[in-house]
């Protein structure tokens, strides 16, 4: 028996493709109430909310603003040290088009999208920034009182840097320097399955939160931060999941839901429509990103420079989280020995942008591969032959100094080589993954690579 | 008329969560019959972590697939997870499973060993059958091992593992140096791309891919392969198609509906080649990597490659819109559009860049050395 490497079909496949799994929006619980949000229709505003002819209305269960959460701004990753900066509902501020304000529970959805219709609110626009390239200006509008960027890596840092090498001599000693700027789009994640969250008041005093999260035990602790509870009052229930991508460890639709079910004593569902994942939901980030690059004229790169500024929206989420991950692969499956990087988490007023397929990555492999295609065209080199120079070997190092074990670029760049029948001169066709040695071996690269012998 | 082009992209891209730090949890009993019971935390967001994971118990306990349930539907029963993102359910989840059914299997042996007067270390499961190494016809079968656990021992066939990769502390905010490897392993792909534009309408058909991925172990490569293929959809997407906001930085326009926001259909989908490489990590289940992340990756770069390759012009904000592709051979036309030559600098794109919007004594300023 040979059960790993088997082509077995996928355990749950003939579920989904019937249409028999059962997701989230398909529990029904007796007593279910279901629930509407009230979201600011303006990108920055100061407002004032009132909802006492919301809650007036017959067949309205509850009404739920900042003032029922126990704990209404909690990070998502406080446990890595990225302090809480979102409200869950706002309170003073909106600042973005479609932040939650309130969320209704009712008899049925109608009747809680006519509550929504029926709270006040009063919004005292202010100015909006949405280019993170002016977010630094003197005049930009402030996001945040405190700032427009992220000012807490590493604890005090408003940016994440990386160093390595002798950067300013590398740019000395090259034959050209290419420069390129590269931008990415903001993407939606697009799951079949909208954002959902229905929650359940059980007979022994706990919460169960069916959840369409990507993360039980994650999306468990944020309730749980919330509501001020300990983990054993809840149980999640999910784990089968209707497309995620990284938009649904944004834990969207759960605490509110609990929260109207606890103020209503009644299960209570929040479905998303498609038009709130779309324009309401958290999106990939735009990335803006600056690179220069110091060649040789026989295509060897010596060093980089780069820039990174991170559309963060108007919160935090896992941005610094995602920048930091950025920072750490910005040379690619390169191996360049000389490095100057700098990032910022920027701040804007549109929805805030999250963990997507790749993050912190995608955009990024894009930008230098783009950049490399490039490099490639303006020396008249074989693109080929460029990236198998470059290419990570055995012991060469990472932009944070750890020793590549293992390297595979060169294998498959040949594996694609060959696929399409792209000739190569034998020094190129016969090279491997292995250690650095003669040629492949230029100055520029011996003193870090000596430094991770010692290390072995 | 209509264009030809060809591009190429090799990209890397990181196991695990960045600086590691994320732990799995799994327990895995025994039914009466010897039938099995796991349960895991981690959530199927299509990524196929429920057959991955099962097949994996399946290996590593010796018994056919389908005697294995696979439960992961609520946090009452499942341990934790720190969740299914960063492609990390495969590497670091998995050996929370590989190492929970290690432990179930050593329980299984240690009846068997008590039921066959042969000592553990002579045993084996194979297919459901406890079995003496070198004499075969000496076996008893894991469910009469389960028998013999409820009703003569007084046992329970059980296994717990977890699997947790040390954080790694960046111990130099300067530089960025980190004491540990901040990733559970490193994968890596390389890719073709072949285009087709049009220079009278911007158009752009991605015909061709060639996709060469190092999966470590494909655990299972029927679904190996749909993810890198279901990701190069996405990467397509990501490079002609998508966009929240159509007039970035701006945001109007905003589309509240799929005709608004363009993703790929399955008719847009090219041909695609896909290779596999197999070079075992270190510490991964059966030498696996985790690859769903990064199958979306490296398709935007090499299209826009090819698009160069085929019209000579190179488009550095995404998706290449038939718009960006006209106002481009336009800029080309004029003779504009060239990059700046000063001494040995070459510099393209000024026009996107910080230096030429913020204004003077912004932070955000870029440094070039000429």
């Amino acid at each position: 028996m040979k059960v790993v490497g088997a082509r077995l079909p996928r355990y749950d496949g003939i579920g989904h493709v019937t249409g028999r799994t059962r997701y989230v929006d398909d529990v029904r619980v007796p007593g279910m109430l279901w629930a509407k949000a009230l979201r600011s229709p303006v990108d920055h505003a100061g407002i004032r909310v009132d909802t006492s002819a919301a809650a007036r209305i017959r067949g309205v269960h509850a009404v739920v603003t900042h003032e029922d959460v126990p704990r209404n701004v909690y990070g998502h990753l406080e446990a890595l040290g990225i302090p809480g900066d979102e409200p869950l509902f706002a309170e003073d501020v909106v600042r973005y088009k479609g932040q939650p304000i309130a969320l209704v529970a009712a008899e049925d959805e109608d009747l809680a999208a006519e509550a929504v219709e029926a709270i006040r609110v009063d919004y005292d626009e202010r100015p909006a920034l949405f280019d993170i390239r002016k977010a630094a200006d003197t005049d930009a509008p402030k996001v945040h009182h405190w700032g427009n960027w992220y000012p807490h890596f590493e604890g005090e840092m408003d940016r994440r840097q990386i160093r390595k090498g002798d950067v300013d001599r590398a740019f000395d000693q090259a034959d050209v320097i290419v420069s390129g700027v590269y931008r990415p789009a903001a993407i939606e994640h697009c799951p079949i399955e909208p954002q959902t969250g229905l929650a359940v008041p059980e007979p022994d005093g706990r919460l169960t939160i069916y959840s369409v999260t990507q993360a039980l035990y994650f999306s468990m602790g944020v309730v749980a931060a919330h509501l001020e509870w300990p983990l054993n009052k809840l149980k999640f229930v999910g784990g089968t999941v209707g497309g995620g991508f990284g938009g649904k460890v944004d834990t969207a639709a759960d605490t509110p839901a609990a929260l109207a079910a606890l103020k209503s004593g009644r299960p209570v569902k929040w479905r998303w429509t498609r038009e709130e994942e779309l324009l309401c939901s958290s999106t990939r980030a735009p990335w803006h990103m600056e690179i220069a690059d110091a060649v040789t004229s026989d295509g060897w790169i010596l060093g980089r420079r780069m820039l990174t500024l991170h559309d963060s929206g108007a919160y935090a989420r896992f941005s610094p989280y995602g920048l930091t991950k950025h920072s750490f692969h910005h040379t690619g499956a390169y191996t360049i020995p000389n490095l100057h990087f700098d990032g910022y988490v920027v701040f804007t007023n549109r929805v805030p942008t999250t963990a997507m397929r790749g993050f912190g990555v995608t955009g990024l492999s894009f930008a230098t591969e783009l950049h490399v295609s490039r490099i490639a065209n303006v020396l008249g080199i074989d693109p080929f032959e460029l990236r198998l120079k470059n290419a990570n070997r055995i012991g060469d190092t990472s932009p944070n100094r750890i020793a590549l074990p293992d390297p595979s670029t060169v294998p498959t760049i040949l594996d694609i080589a060959d696929a399409l029948g792209h000739e190569l001169p034998a020094e190129y066709r016969t090279m491997t993954r292995d250690r650095r040695d003669g040629e492949l071996l230029p100055e520029h690269l011996v003193a870090q690579l000596a430094s991770t012998e010692e290390a072995h | 008329m209509k264009h030809r082009g060809r591009g190429i992209s090799a990209i890397e891209y990181p196991t695990g969560m960045n600086q590691n730090g994320d732990p799995s949890q799994v327990w895995i009993k025994l039914k009466p019959d010897g039938r099995v019971d796991v349960f895991s935390g981690t959530s199927d967001i299509g990524n196929g972590s429920k057959t991955i994971q099962t097949q994996i118990v399946a290996e590593t306990l010796g018994v056919p697939y389908d005697w294995i349930t696979y439960d992961n539907s609520n946090t009452d029963s499942s341990p934790l997870d720190t969740g299914t993102f960063a492609s990390r359910a495969t590497f670091v989840a998995g050996n929370a499973v590989l190492k929970a059914a290690k432990a179930a299997r050593e329980k299984v042996l240690e009846i068997a060993s008590k039921e066959l007067e042969i000592d553990a270390s002579d045993l084996d499961v194979v297919d459901g059958e406890v079995v003496a190494k070198g004499a075969p016809s000496k076996s008893i079968s894991v469910p009469d091992v389960a028998v013999a656990a409820t009703w003569t021992y007084g046992e329970l066939l059980t296994g717990v593992g977890a699997h947790l990769n040390p954080f790694a502390t960046i111990t130099d905010p300067e530089t960025g140096e980190v004491d540990l490897p901040p990733h559970a392993a490193i994968s890596y792909a390389s890719c073709a791309a072949e285009v087709e534009v049009d220079d009278e309408t911007g158009e752009v058909r991605v015909e061709r891919l060639w996709q060469c991925f190092d999966v470590g172990r494909a655990i299972n490569p029927l679904l190996v392969e749909g993810q890198i293929e279901g990701g190069a959809m996405m990467g397509l997407g990501l490079a002609v198609l998508e966009e929240c906001y159509p007039y970035y930085p701006g945001v109007d326009h905003r589309g509240p509906e799929f005709g608004a926001y363009l993703a790929p259909g399955i008719k847009g989908m090219p041909k695609v080649d896909t290779l596999i490489i197999e070079n075992p990590s270190a510490g991964g289940p059966y030498g696996a990597k985790g690859i769903s992340e990064m199958a979306n990756n490296p398709q935007p770069p090499a299209i826009a490659a090819a698009v160069y390759d085929a019209v000579g012009v190179w488009i550095t904000q995404l998706p290449i819109t038939p718009e960006r592709i006209l106002r481009a051979l336009e800029r080309k036309e004029r003779g504009e559009g060239e990059p700046r030559r000063e001494g040995k600098l070459v510099s393209f794109d000024e026009e996107l860049s910080v230096n030429t919007v913020a204004a003077e004594g912004s932070v955000f300023q870029y440094s070039l050395p000429t």
